[in-house]
């Protein structure tokens, strides 16, 4: 079948500059001179180490944890306010300032304060996920019943439907799309952060084993000094973050059957 | 028999205007307008979508208006839905004032207006679930008139389907069942068949003829407000043809539709059904031709 040469044809192309890439970084790596350069075989033979002793796996699960915990947090106060604020103008007029003028204040930002306040343990680093995903979350939510098409709340009160029931029925079920995207970036903007969180926290902790993927990394930068391992957290970073996108638009795909064609 | 009807009517009504015509009254009007005005804007020159609007339309009538586009149809419409308040005059079902939407008028909108996150069952249950339709119904009952409406408009087959995955002429039967499945006394439709395509809309017009009851007696028929700008499509439905002028949105005429039902393909191709169309095309000929010279108000910029 020529779609599905043309299918292959493609996916070779796809994956041939990557891994020209690669075999440059291994040229390079073995023929420089530097300690501080990673080599693609010895970051493989690293991850091998790090997956087989458990320590990946198991930074990787501290890290999820707080970052769904702190997801859920954001979600749970981001959504209903969004709702809120979308269903009511005036509502929104008020808080709407407010949200503003801590929208441009980064999540790592406030760390001192939720180290000082909080610690160096989960709680801070939970805190800002939160802080961190809550934005996009409470934004796209106001986004969403803001936009539903006027039409369907004009419908939904010519059948007899009250204002307050309105907002259950019709508000929330027409924003539950643009909440989903709010969602999906929340998630990837929490996984962001508790890196960042870690690492910092790390940082205050003196490697004290608050642990995480965030704390691996900065234990490999400050005290042990191995390269290869940060470049195994690095890819792992990623692996996740796409992970955890994939599942969410998974989730939002068969939660949400009208939306898909 | 119409024109006394309307002419009753309007004797009826204790307003400025005598009725030309003295009739004995035999019952009032179940939708009454009366010098119903509506502005849009404020300032020295608000917009004026209809002005001096009064007509009566009584029980079992289907009454169509037509006229070019942002005649203010849709305005009027919106009026009788209650979803918009008159600047001027009054608008009342029954004799009672209409000040707000409520399920007694049902509303059929142009763009359908379905909740996309529902499918056909969840749309056309949708009032009687969550508005008053539905209030003192048991859920049997409840799924038993969504079965009915389904099989009212031949929708059998794709209940659990959901509106994006239907065509244009099977989204507008989902409406139409959910109009009828509040079970409204009156049922307004703004421009129900106007995104269709020819043939579609032919057929539709067919089935709401069916739906509606043209064979039954007028007594037991709903009331309708039908708007539309298709002139064969008025005359085809209408016990009487309301045509309408822009700029301000004014009655011009009051055409009664005398052609007799139930109406079918040889309705269509009477010489009376041509007469009509071309009469009232003679009516609304030149704000038609100007409306596409000149930039068209709100209403009409909004019509594809």
């Amino acid at each position: 079948m020529i779609g599905a040469a043309d299918r292959a044809n493609r996916t070779a192309i796809g994956f041939a500059l990557p891994l020209a890439l690669l075999a440059l970084w291994q040229a390079l790596g073995t023929t420089s001179q530097s300690a501080r350069m990673p080599i693609p075989t010895h970051v493989a033979a690293a991850a091998f180490e790090l997956v087989r002793s458990g320590d990946l796996p198991l930074a990787i699960a501290q890290s999820l944890s707080r970052v769904f915990v702190g997801f859920a947090v954001a979600a749970l106060i981001g959504i209903p306010l969004g709702l809120a604020m979308g269903a009511f103008r005036s509502f929104e007029r008020n808080i709407d300032p407010l949200i503003e003028s801590f929208r441009p204040i980064a999540a790592i930002a406030i760390l001192p304060l939720a180290i000082l306040w909080l610690g160096t343990g989960t709680s801070a680093a939970v805190t800002i996920v939160a802080y961190a995903a809550f934005f996009p979350i409470v934004i796209n939510t106001v986004a969403g019943a803001k936009g539903v098409n006027p039409t369907l709340l004009r419908a939904a009160t010519t059948m007899g439907i009250s204002r307050l029931r309105v907002i259950r029925t019709v508000i929330v079920p027409a924003a539950l799309p643009a909440i989903g995207v709010g969602l999906r970036i929340g998630m990837g903007v929490a996984w962001t952060a508790i890196v960042a969180a870690e690492l910092a926290v790390g940082a205050k902790a003196g490697g004290g084993g608050s642990g995480g993927i965030g704390q691996m990394m900065f234990v490999f930068y400050a005290y042990s000094v191995e390269l290869n391992r940060i470049i195994v957290c690095m890819i792992a970073v990623g692996l996740v973050a796409l992970a955890l996108d994939r599942l969410i638009r998974f989730v939002l795909r068969v939660s949400m059957p009208w939306t898909s064609k | 028999m119409k024109s006394a009807i309307e002419t009753e009517a309007m004797q009826q009504r204790a307003n400025d205007k005598p009725a030309q015509h003295a009739h004995a009254p035999t019952e009032p009007a179940k939708l009454c307008l009366a010098h119903v005005g509506k502005r849009f804007g404020t300032g020295a020159t608000p917009t004026i979508a209809v002005d001096d609007f009064t007509l009566d339309i009584a029980q079992g009538e289907f009454l169509v208006i037509v006229g070019p586009s942002g005649c203010g149809k849709t305005t009027v419409l919106n009026i009788l839905a209650g979803l918009d308040r008159p600047s001027e005059g009054s608008v009342a079902l029954d004799g009672c004032e209409i000040t707000r939407p409520g399920p007694a008028r049902g509303v059929m909108f142009q763009d359908y207006a379905l909740f996309p996150w529902q499918t056909v069952r969840g749309n056309i249950g949708f009032g009687l679930r969550h508005g008053t339709p539905g209030d003192g119904l048991s859920d049997e009952a409840r799924a038993q008139r969504v079965r009915d409406c389904i099989d009212l408009v031949g929708l059998n087959g794709a209940e659990d389907k959901y509106p994006h995955q239907l065509s244009g002429g099977m989204r507008q039967r989902v409406a139409l069942a959910r109009l009828l499945a509040n079970e409204p006394e009156v049922l307004l439709m703004d421009e129900p068949l106007a995104a269709l395509d020819a043939q579609t809309r032919l057929i539709l017009q067919d089935e709401l003829l069916r739906i509606w009851g043209q064979d039954r007696p007028q007594a037991s028929r709903r009331t309708v407000v039908f708007i539309t700008h298709a002139i064969d499509e008025a005359v085809f439905l209408a016990d009487r043809v309301a045509v309408m002028t822009t700029r301000p949105g004014r009655l011009k005429a009051l055409i009664d539709v005398a052609l007799p039902r139930p109406r079918n393909d040889a309705t269509r191709a009477s010489a009376q059904f041509q007469a009509l169309c071309q009469d009232i095309w003679g009516l609304i000929r030149d704000e038609a031709y100007r409306a596409t010279v000149t930039s068209t108000s709100e209403e009409g910029g909004s019509k594809r």
